[in-house]
């Protein structure tokens, strides 16, 4: 019971780390769903030519969606966003701002190392003058997610390390105090298998129950912590966009404690020694 | 010694030694073993009979020389072999090693667990076993709430309910009284006349009277010159 709550604790710390990486990505995922690259014309860029360039970027199938923002539109919303500033441009002339295509990528063509690939590619288009979209943004969010990534993966080998320590010691305690058995069956022609996998079985029920217990916990401090939000009325609306794992995020945390409960009775099982008879 | 010729070999061994730190066990032992024969290993405490039988199941491993156990070279054996081993030959122990939470049908039913026998051949092959050393009605009773003599006759039944070639019994009377050892002797010599080998180790030599068959001595760690007694 001790070694099934001390498990229980130390993973649930790692899921914590692993809560918070899961949201954090979910909402990486969200602000790199809002980046929209602006893919400017060239000043003199005849309509046939446009349509050549739009015909291009629809059949691209990293693009989503294609938004069309002509040089009129593109004054049109200059002076909305800035009408103080709208005489400068009166003064010009002309219309300076330059024709322009707003594009959406498809989620799989969102990854910085893909938009920067895409960019490139997207700047040799005839009729095209420059490619821009937020780069130091995408950037700087993808460090931190990968600074996330890697403290998650340290913190969560270290704690699975301290699972298997905790299960192996619980399973060698069980293996000393059975001791003149396992001696016993040894000299009456028990293979090793059938000496093994009762605590290979007791390991794995270990570390099941052990993950269980833990989602059980971090599903109630999850909860309480949505409530805390709502009742505070701090962060509105942002306690429905964490979440909590999947089923099957579920289903792979029991399954991984389990396999770090079979690793932690074969641990004690070598270090038992083969033969006591 | 014809009898020893005609007879198929079941226990061989050749030139065996053993070496713990600087302390000699075996030197140099060599006999054979027919299939049938009822021997006594003889010889004080740490003469090395107890480690010679241990050798016979593989728990202890020569430093020179081979040792044949049912027509396996029981010194190139694998480990993974061993077990299978184990379960043609019996072994009962002066401390009878009975499992204290087990019941006496439990303890006895073990080596057909280990080999996946069927419930219904347990029962079976269990209760013939504690038959054969009349302790039947004990059967659901837990080792402690058995005298010594039932303790030890469990612990055969635990060695007989394979029907093993060979039966090993070291120090089998060491706890028990004059009566007691007649009647284990007896259900010894039952079992041998079977057709078990039967080999005991003992320094008892009440036993060695009561036995009167073929005797082979270990005095520090050497087999002395054979002494045959006839019944």
């Amino acid at each position: 019971m001790v070694a099934i709550l001390t498990t229980a604790f130390t993973l649930a710390c790692v899921g914590v780390f692993l809560l918070l990486y899961v949201n954090l990505r979910a909402a990486a995922g969200w602000l790199q769903d809002d980046i929209k690259i602006m893919v400017y014309l060239d000043e003199r860029l005849a309509s046939d030519s446009v349509a050549e360039v739009e015909q291009h970027l629809r059949a691209d199938r990293a693009v989503a969606s294609l938004l069309f923002i002509s040089k009129e539109q593109a004054l049109g919303e200059f002076k909305a966003q800035f009408p103080s500033e709208s005489h400068l441009l009166d003064g010009l002339g002309q219309n300076p701002l330059p024709a322009s295509f707003v594009v959406a990528l498809n989620p799989s063509f969102r990854s910085v190392d893909a938009i920067k690939r895409w960019a490139e590619r997207v700047r040799q288009i005839a009729g095209v003058s420059k490619v821009d979209y937020n780069q130091d943004w995408i950037d700087a969010l993808a460090t931190v997610i990968r600074s996330i990534e890697l403290v998650a993966i340290g913190i969560g080998v270290i704690l699975s390390a301290a699972a298997v320590t905790i299960i192996a010691n619980t399973i060698r305690l069980t293996l000393f105090a059975r001791r003149d058995e396992i001696a016993i069956l040894r000299l009456i022609g028990a293979t090793t298998i059938f000496i093994r996998v009762p605590y290979l079985m007791e390991g794995a029920v270990l570390g099941a129950l052990g993950s269980t217990l833990s989602l059980v916990m971090l599903k109630f401090m999850y909860e309480l912590f949505r409530q805390q939000m709502r009742t505070t009325g701090r962060f509105a609306g942002l306690d429905n966009l964490i979440a909590f794992f999947p089923p099957s995020v579920c289903l792979a945390l029991v399954a991984v404690g389990m396999g770090l409960g079979v690793a932690g009775s074969f641990v004690s099982i070598r270090r038992f020694g083969e033969a006591k008879a | 010694m014809a009898l020893l010729e005609q007879a198929p070999k079941m226990i061989q061994l050749i030139h065996v030694s053993k070496q713990y730190d600087q302390r000699l066990a075996l030197s140099d032992v060599t006999f054979e073993i027919g299939k049938g024969e009822f021997v006594l290993l003889m010889g004080p405490s740490g003469a090395g009979k107890s480690t010679l039988l241990r050798m016979l199941i593989g728990a202890e491993r020569p430093d020179e020389g081979q040792i044949f156990v049912h027509q396996k070279n029981v010194t190139a054996l694998k480990s993974s072999d061993v077990p299978y081993l184990r379960r043609k030959v019996g072994t009962v122990f002066q401390d009878f090693r009975l499992l204290p939470k087990k019941s006496v049908f439990d303890n006895v039913a073990l080596p057909l667990l280990v080999q996946g026998i069927s419930p219904a051949d347990i029962r079976r092959k269990v209760t013939e076993a504690l038959r054969a050393v009349g302790v039947e009605h004990k059967r659901d009773q837990l080792p402690a709430a058995l005298s010594t003599g039932e303790q030890q006759r469990v612990c055969i039944a635990r060695a007989i309910v394979n029907g093993p070639v060979v039966l090993l019994a070291d120090e089998p009377t060491g706890n028990l009284d004059p009566a007691l050892t007649s009647e284990i002797i007896e259900l010894f010599k039952l079992i041998n006349a079977r057709g078990t080998t039967v080999v005991v180790a003992t320094h008892d030599p009440l036993v060695m009277a009561q036995v009167n068959r073929r005797v082979l001595t270990l005095s520090q760690g050497r087999l002395l010159p054979e002494q045959r007694v006839l019944g």
